[in-house]
């Protein structure tokens, strides 16, 4: 009986399928896996990304970037625009899905202003916010003028200090109405009767949130900050279109460093070089990542 | 009472979110509509409604031509994506070998390397294989950035469908692409319209690869072409032109959020649930 099935099975799902997938393994591969297999090899190299006629440098290229300071700047500026993401994206995120959640009258209204931004491209985000932050007629200053104070002199992005937070600020603004979509989503599959239950044992609304709401929509925490991890590692936009990396270098993001250094330096060693050594970070966080989460959902 | 209190605080906890994040947007709006040359201050709003700004801009950047390249570009990228994701989804979810583990990963690990580290090689690939820089050159590259998504949605997605349909379909002697095209493909239309949203929406609004492969004016589509005003940032007599083209550049896609945004919402919230 059982090793009838296992033959059906085979004659109703025969391996010759896999030929389906081939069209996408040719894609990815040549497109994909292919030039990331290349980097690696450039890495050693001293390859300017136009003449072919290149030596090997060994780890010449590895010394340099943690020489001249690049990566660990590059790092640095990528983790804190992460955590500062993966933060507060998700808690307001969530905060504001809990509230549409409840039976309001003209949710979707909010709904839709507050995710609005995510429709606009990285550009034309970039170009809104480069005129809120302007300094003398922009929007904040214009603002603060307002309130009868001097307004030209705030100058966010023009900031050593501050520019990092304020492109953060502008990737939240875009993207934290998809979280709160995903959250909606989540706490939408909540059945009712264990809210009600959760009631007649005597929770209060925060408890309902920290004891009932939060441990089942577990599996949505995980995707946003999943989410949230992965498009603050791969932060470039606004360091592209709003700083140019500056002032100084205190806008660099590794992706923006790894751009500059392979398109306008011209030095595609460096850059590999760079890349690979984020390559390895963004791996090794993805994988610690999906595990430490994935033992967390067990133990609710 | 102590309800009717907190749902004024509700009120107005989102009414004052929802108005900090649409300030912006509102003032961009106002100051489209004014004259170029108008310099005063933006915040009052709608002091002035003209659409020279817009005349200016919707020369300025060739606004039908990109349009119509964008449109091309990202319904193009859109249906193979759907087409060969699926495909490739299928013996994955199906059959159940180690290849298929295998494979399922190899698309997974796509998802999380950044365009940016591996441009450089992926522009020699292109030039090796002589791919000449055409409008739908990006095409390529939105495709493939495309697959891991789509594939890993699919894949989860197929588990979840029975397969007693398509042993039906084999008893009744239905080739495998018969089967594929006619059974399966129709049984997982929400993960397509998943894949269709979250896929269209960053391929409509990535100014990365056309930056890198194409060249000429006339092929840019509407995210690239807004690269072009970066100069004009700094140019404060501009900034009304640079807001009537923001407007352009992002009013398709919100026309097209308006008429689907369940459509919008679901796929995007299920994208994210199954992926």
């Amino acid at each position: 009986m059982k090793k009838s099935k296992v033959r059906e099975k085979s004659l109703v799902m025969p391996t010759r399928m896999y030929w389906f997938a081939v069209p996408a393994l040719i894609l990815f591969v040549v497109f994909w896996v292919y030039p990331v297999f290349q980097m690696f090899y450039y890495s050693i190299t001293n390859f300017n990304g136009v003449n072919y006629d290149y030596d090997f440098v060994g780890v010449r290229n590895f010394q340099s970037i943690v020489k001249d300071g690049s990566l660990v700047n590059g790092i640095k500026n990528t983790f804190i625009y992460t955590i500062i993401i993966v933060v507060i994206s998700n808690v307001v995120g969530l905060a504001l899905a809990l509230l549409l959640n409840l039976k309001l009258k003209g949710k979707s209204i909010f709904r839709t202003l507050v995710y609005l931004p995510a429709l606009f491209s990285p550009i034309v985000v970039g170009f809104i916010w480069s005129y809120v932050y302007m300094p003398g007629s922009g929007m904040l200053s214009s603002i603060i003028e307002l309130f009868g104070m001097d307004g030209t002199k705030l100058n966010l992005l023009g900031d050593f200090g501050k520019a990092l937070y304020a492109i953060t600020a502008v990737d939240i603004w875009k993207n934290v109405g998809t979280t709160m979509i995903i959250y909606l989503a989540g706490l939408q599959t909540i059945d009712d009767s264990l809210l009600e239950a959760g009631k007649i044992d005597g929770c209060n609304e925060w408890k309902l949130i920290t004891k009932v709401k939060l441990p089942l929509i577990s599996a949505t925490i995980t995707i946003n900050v999943v989410l949230n991890v992965i498009a603050g590692l791969k932060a470039f936009d606004y360091s592209f279109i709003m700083t140019n990396g500056g002032p100084g270098k205190s806008t660099q993001t590794l992706m923006y460093i790894i751009f500059n250094t392979a398109f306008n330096k011209q030095l595609m060693g460096k850059a590999s070089a760079l890349s690979v050594v984020s390559f390895i970070i963004i791996i090794a966080i993805t994988i610690l990542m999906l595990r430490f989460m994935n033992k967390r959902e067990v133990e609710f | 009472m102590k309800k009717q209190l907190s749902r004024t605080a509700i009120y107005l906890i989102l009414c004052v979110y929802s108005f900090v994040t649409f300030l912006p947007l509102l003032i961009v709006v106002s100051s489209s509509f004014r004259n170029p040359h108008n310099l005063t201050s933006p915040l009052r709003l709608f002091s002035e409604f003209t659409l020279k700004s817009y005349i200016t801009a919707f020369t300025k950047m060739n606004f039908l031509g990109e349009l119509l390249n964008s449109i091309l570009t990202t319904a193009g990228s859109v249906v193979i994506v759907v087409l060969i994701a699926t495909m490739a989804a299928y013996p994955i979810s199906r059959i159940k070998k180690k290849t298929s583990r295998f494979l399922y990963y190899f698309f997974i690990a796509g998802l999380v390397i950044p365009s940016q580290m591996v441009i450089v090689p992926i522009a020699q690939v292109f030039g090796a294989l002589n791919i000449p820089n055409t409008r739908f050159t990006p095409m390529i590259m939105f495709i493939t950035c495309s697959l891991p998504f789509s594939t890993f949605l699919y894949v989860g997605f197929l588990k979840g469908v029975p397969v007693s349909l398509e042993e039906a379909a084999f008893m009744e002697g239905a080739s495998l692409w018969r089967r594929y095209r006619t059974v399966v493909f129709p049984l997982i239309k929400p993960a397509t319209v998943s894949t269709v949203i979250t896929q269209g929406l960053w391929i409509w609004n990535d100014y990365f690869f056309p930056m890198v492969f194409i060249s000429k004016r006339e092929q840019y589509s509407l995210p690239v072409g807004m690269l072009q005003f970066l100069g004009d940032k700094e140019n404060p007599a501009q900034w009304n032109v640079l807001f009537a083209s923001c407007v352009l550049c992002a009013l398709p896609l919100v026309l097209v959020f308006i008429v689907l945004q369940k459509q919008f919402i679901n796929g995007i919230a299920a994208g994210a649930v199954k992926g």
